[in-house]
């Protein structure tokens, strides 16, 4: 054990001593530290004006003056999504997807305004946050201080001077995991530190935030063993080097853009334009309000005739147009449901596809606990969209309610009359606020992704002691 | 040019070489073709929607021509606008992906419209496309790091460099030759399935030249950036770990840091903005004297002064006249949101000239026409589409004309903007000068050194 | 019978009888050697005889498929590990660590060796090879052959192992060089240390080796022993040694 502490120090010490190492280390950290900067600051500032956003449409909505109440449901509402302080973190999908949501009867909106939609391509090119800088940036600097951890000594010479001192290969590979291993940890300590500061900000709770924590110690772990081995069976540093900077290429960069491509093309997705199209038919099919023959509101009007045990819809104690409205609102709705179901199962089955890649990449699965875990994800914004939507219903509904009760059938076909109601009616209804989705939702989301991360680090560390045990072989 | 065929017989000998070779073939190949499908697959998306939308339009004619009121026409019926992928998308999938390409529109503001999305997967939609773009910004130079970054450092490792170096002609000249051959492959790797795509495609000659010539530009970039790393003498292992630093610092560094920086200097003012403030006009309207209205309406379209005033009861020219006025009066807002949005994708573009990795990635998109730019052209042309739909709908409206089922197919039909994209002559020049400025340090600096 | 009884007291280093080789391809023949302690016996032979095999098995890297290795009675084959704490080894490049000083190089390899590394070990050994007080704690990127060469000597005497293996001590050494690595030479076998150097260099073995023995094709085909030929005749070794080198006109 003495053995593997010594070697792994005179590696640290090498380390210290190498400036190529020190150097992209120093950079590493100052990336680091912009990056976190950054995101707070960008945190911040999207915070605020989203917030402003929400609190002045809230207040525009509430100081609508008397109205007819079905004006009040084409005025409609804007919910804004909040900013999650996690997104400092890790923005997930958050520059991708919109920000707000407009909120009117009869229709469901998209949410728009995404950073996306306002920038250039260059957001293409990656964000620098702190879980690009783990993901992406933290293996490649591993890999350049570790490239030669074996490979080079195998080159120099002085493997076999070590093995001829007794050294024994297991302690010799492990010491040099270690050092690497050790590294890894302080290049997490920045993003360590700003995770814990973030997640006391967004009140993520210890099992998140340790399932984040524990992703991300994993996959470095991934890849300080990747790279001991790959050093190992290299005949020289460059060979390491090559192999490595292949084998990151073809984690990070290639197989995180082919695999959605793949599966984008393998499971589309209805567009916005068919869904609403498609919408509008089978609503038609089902009946058409404004025709008097028609048979399913014919029978509705049935019902509620017999229901208030009165013959003319004139003579029931409600507003007709009203009941219509809660009708014709609730059955919108059902299909607006079953299609954003429909949509968000064919973006699970996308999702859950990506996932079983993750299998092969680990940087896939480190995404999704990540993403996951701060709750930047897909499944947050869809929560999002669902919260949207059902306090759209609720309010539409409430406006069509009052439109039944507050007004009177005979007033409401007056066309020559103008029907307002007190404002109060709208300027009392709770304002929207955000659910994001619960911990154990997340937890559950996230904990395939996390075992995928234990096996490969499994798998890596079995690996890494079988040729340990045959390192002596080299010196053949 | 038998020096020529013994650099060539020596590097088919190379295993490493060869594989590297092949594997960019491969990799340029599929992307070429995954572009290929993807445009492909837009225009089966396009042409679906457009059937979809024709049944559409044939049934609200069915269901509101008896009526013959134009105004429940313009109301009800949405029109497809749609924006085609170019012959060039292929190459550079771009934006599109996050953009709409498909939006229905009709004749109500258009400024609560023209901001709709579509669906996408936004975690799919993350990391970007995998097509020839990607291949050629990100991979490209890796292969070449590999190829060229023990051009001299591995003569002098395995010996023969003073061998070399004995023969005063050969010198510099051999190592030229050798980079020239091995960049010159790697080109034709990326650009023979560029070509062969874009004959697929019937893309027009002077786009694939341009694309041809951006290629050529970018691998003599990295191939210039080798050379004069390799002048400086250092052994293969600092040569790789250099090139690969630089690399880093091109691909994936410095464009994150000029985002922040074009994000933090040009503040874009938030479409939100517009959007609140239009609904603000128009819902307001609905409490605005309705005479005021038609006023401000009329000072735009003066021919309709003409027509009957308004009665006490509800009327659709009334109602398509506040619409009109709210998109109005949002327009000074809409022109600065289009402006910082342009002002930052000029930013981006400037800072293309710097760094060569963000340069061919936005020159490859306006080549392909797939950029920001493009996609504000089709809001252009839905745009133009929409006046043309008002002011189609005006007569009918203003002077009560009936509007039976025959008139449903006057209405006109959207026409998707013609090819805007391009490749800039300046900046290929700027990115060949470049490339000939690091080359040309990279000769001066190995003669010194080595010969 | 006498002799060898008597080669058997004194012998640190033996391989008995063994035969090595890669897959099929068989390097060692019925290799048999001893070196005692104080003794310097240098193996000559051509490219490809068996030199470097040697050395392998004789560090336990390569197992022969028949004889006995052992070193200060310790079985190389059952044992490796045990076997290296007895050895030093010197390769031909002289691999020591480049950014380490030969203080931190010792002070590093002897703890890994198990050897408590005081510093009055380590500069009494620096001492012994004499390596210059300024030099020794400068890094090692900076030296000579013969530094470096001193340095990984020191360490062997730091480690008071009984056995020093060289590998090609003096390629690449100037006359000046290796007329002082010569001299630590016979520092150590005064100090009782036994020295197997594998090397090309007839001459130099000629001045400072007790046995000469020339490799063939995996066996020892001639033995020349400075106590019975004590002028160490060169021409007829230089014979020997041409003959030892099969395919090669002489």
């Amino acid at each position: 054990m003495s053995r593997v502490l010594t070697i792994a120090l005179n590696e640290g010490r090498a380390l210290l001593r190498n400036r190529t190492a020190v150097i992209s280390a120093a950079l590493f950290l100052l990336l680091s530290l912009m990056a976190i900067l950054n995101a707070w600051d960008q945190f911040r500032y999207a915070q605020g004006l989203r917030q402003t956003y929400q609190s002045e449409a809230n207040q525009t909505f509430d100081a609508q003056p008397d109205r007819h109440p079905h004006r009040m449901v084409h005025y409609g509402h804007f919910v804004f999504r909040p900013l999650n302080p996690m997104a400092a973190f890790d923005p997930g999908v958050d520059a991708f997807t919109g920000q707000m949501l407009y909120l009117e009867g009869h229709r469901q909106n998209s949410a728009n305004f995404s950073d996306t939609r306002q920038n250039t391509s260059l957001v293409r090119f990656g964000q620098l946050t702190p879980a690009f800088c783990l993901q992406v940036l933290a293996p490649l600097l591993l890999i350049f201080l570790g490239f030669g951890v074996i490979a080079r000594e195998r080159e120099n010479g002085t493997l076999v001077l070590c093995l001829t001192q007794g050294v024994t290969g297991p302690q010799m590979f492990w010491g040099k995991a270690l050092c690497l291993a050790v590294v890894a940890g302080l290049i997490l300590l920045p993003a360590l530190v700003s995770l814990g500061w973030l997640a006391t900000q967004a009140m993520l709770g210890w099992g998140l935030t340790l399932a984040i924590l524990t992703g991300y110690v994993l996959y470095l772990l991934i890849w300080t063993m990747g790279i001991v081995l790959v050093s190992r069976f290299a005949r020289r540093g460059r060979e390491a080097l090559l192999g490595l900077i292949a084998l990151w290429a073809f984690f990070c960069v290639f197989v995180p853009r082919i695999a959605p491509d793949l599966i984008a093309h393998a499971r589309p997705l209805l567009t916005q334009m068919e869904t609403d199209i498609r919408i509008h038919k089978e609503l038609k099919a089902m009946g058409d309000s404004h025709n008097p023959d028609d048979p399913y509101f014919n029978a509705f009007r049935q019902k509620v005739l017999k229901s208030y045990g009165v013959s003319r819809v004139e003579d029931l104690p409600v507003n007709y147009k009203g009941l219509l409205a809660l009708e014709g609102e609730r059955m919108t709705s059902a299909l607006f449901k079953a299609y954003a179901d429909r949509n968000f199962g064919q973006q699970h089955a996308q999702t859950r596809l990506m996932d079983g890649v993750g299998l092969l990449a680990p940087v896939l699965a480190v995404q999704r606990v990540s993403m996951s875990g701060a709750g930047t994800d897909l499944s947050a914004y869809q929560a999002f969209l669902e919260q949207g939507e059902a306090y759209r219903f609720g309010l539409v509904q409430h406006l069509n309610q009052l439109q039944a009760t507050a007004l009177t059938y005979a007033d409401d076909t007056n066309k020559a009359r103008e029907n307002r109601i007190s404002h109060d009616h709208w300027t009392n209804y709770p304002d929207f606020v955000f659910r994001p989705p619960a911990m154990a939702e997340r937890l559950e989301r996230l904990s395939p992704a996390l075992g995928v991360l234990a096996l490969w680090c499994g798998v890596l560390l079995g690996l890494g002691q079988w040729s340990a045990l045959r390192l002596e072989r080299l010196m053949k | 040019m038998t020096m020529l065929r013994f650099e060539w017989l020596l590097l088919i000998r190379s295993r490493l070489t060869l594989a590297a070779l092949i594997v960019l073939s491969v990799l340029s190949i599929f992307a070429v073709a995954r572009g290929l499908h993807e445009v492909a697959r837009q225009n089966a998306v396009i042409a679906h929607l457009e059937t979809l939308q024709k049944n559409d339009m044939s049934d609200l004619a069915k269901a509101y021509g008896p009526e013959g009121d134009a105004g429940y026409a313009a109301y009800y019926s949405f029109h497809h606008t749609f924006d085609p992928p170019s012959r060039l998308a292929f190459a550079a999938l771009g934006q599109r992906d996050v953009l709409p390409y498909n939006l229905r529109v009709r004749a109500l503001g258009l400024q609560a419209q023209l901001y709709e999305g579509d669906i996408f997967n936004p975690e799919l939609a993350l990391p970007g496309r995998f097509d020839l773009s990607f291949v050629l910004v990100y991979l490209t130079p890796l292969f070449l790091v590999v190829l060229l970054h023990d051009l001299v450092s591995g003569e002098a490792e395995s010996g023969r460099l003073s061998l070399l170096r004995a023969a005063p002609k050969a010198g510099i000249a051999l190592w030229l030759r050798r980079a020239a051959l091995r960049s010159a492959l790697v080109f034709a790797a990326v650009a023979v399935p560029f070509v062969a795509g874009a004959v697929i495609a019937q893309a027009p000659v002077a786009g694939v030249m341009g694309g041809v010539a951006l290629i050529a530009l970018y691998v003599m970039f990295w191939t210039a950036l080798c050379l004069l790393t390799a002048a400086f003498g250092f052994g293969s292992r600092i040569n790789a770990l250099v090139l690969l630093s630089q690399w880093v610092i091109l691909v994936l560094v410095a464009p994150t840091l000029a985002h922040i920086a074009i994000s933090r200097s040009v503040p874009v003012p938030q479409g939100v903005d517009i959007v609140l403030k239009h609904r603000q006009l128009v819902h307001g309207a609905w409490e605005v004297p309705k005479d005021l209205t038609m006023q401000r309406f009329f000072h735009s379209h003066p021919e309709w002064k003409a027509t009957a005033p308004l009665g006490k009861t509800f009327e659709w020219k009334w109602y398509f006249a506040f619409h009109h006025v709210g998109d109005e009066s949002v327009a000074a807002d809409v022109a600065t949101y289009r402006g910082r949005i342009l002002q930052r994708q000029a930013l981006a573009e400037g800072v293309g000239y710097l760094l060569p990795s963000v340069g061919v990635q936005a020159a490859m998109e306006r080549l392909g026409d797939t950029d920001i730019r493009g996609y504000l052209s089709y809001q252009d042309q839905i745009k133009t589409f929409h006046t043309a739909l008002r002011r189609f709908y005006y007569p009918y409206i203003f002077n009560k004309t009936p509007f039976p089922e025959p008139e449903y197919a006057k209405v006109p039909r959207f026409e998707p903007r013609s090819y805007g994209g391009g490749i800039g002559g300046f900046y290929l020049l700027t990115l060949a000068a470049l490339s000939a400025g690091l080359g040309g340090g990279g000769v001066w600096l190995m003669r010194k050194r080595i010969v | 019978m006498t002799e060898m009884q008597q080669g058997d007291q004194s012998a640190i280093l033996r391989l008995k009888a063994v035969s090595a080789g890669y897959g099929r391809r068989t390097i060692l023949n019925d290799l048999s050697l001893e070196v005692s302690r104080g003794e310097i016996f240098a193996l000559l032979g051509g490219n490809g005889a068996g030199k470097s095999t040697t050395l392998r098995v004789l560090l336990g890297f390569l197992k022969p498929s028949a004889g006995e290795v052992t070193l200060a009675g310790q079985d190389v084959v059952a044992d490796p590990a045990a076997a290296r704490a007895h050895v030093a080894y010197v390769a031909e490049n002289v691999a020591l660590y480049e950014h380490l000083s030969a203080r931190e190089n010792l002070a590093y390899l002897l703890t890994l060796a198990g050897v408590t590394a005081e510093a009055s070990r380590i500069e009494g050994a620096l001492e012994a090879v004499g390596l210059g007080v300024a030099a020794r704690g400068q890094r090692l990127s900076g030296y000579s052959k013969g530094m470096r060469q001193k340095t990984a000597i020191a360490l062997a005497v730091a480690r008071e192992v009984p056995v020093l293996l060289l590998d090609e001590p003096t390629s690449g050494l100037d006359p000046r060089a290796i007329s002082e690595f010569h001299d630590l030479l016979d520092v150590l076998r005064a100090r009782g240390t036994a020295i197997l150097m594998v090397t090309h260099d007839l001459l130099g073995a000629t001045q400072v080796a007790d046995r000469i023995g020339f490799l063939s094709e995996g066996r020892l085909t001639q033995v020349a022993d400075k106590s019975e030929d004590r002028s160490f005749d060169i021409n007829r070794l230089y014979q020997a040694y041409q003959t030892a080198q099969p395919g090669q006109v002489a």
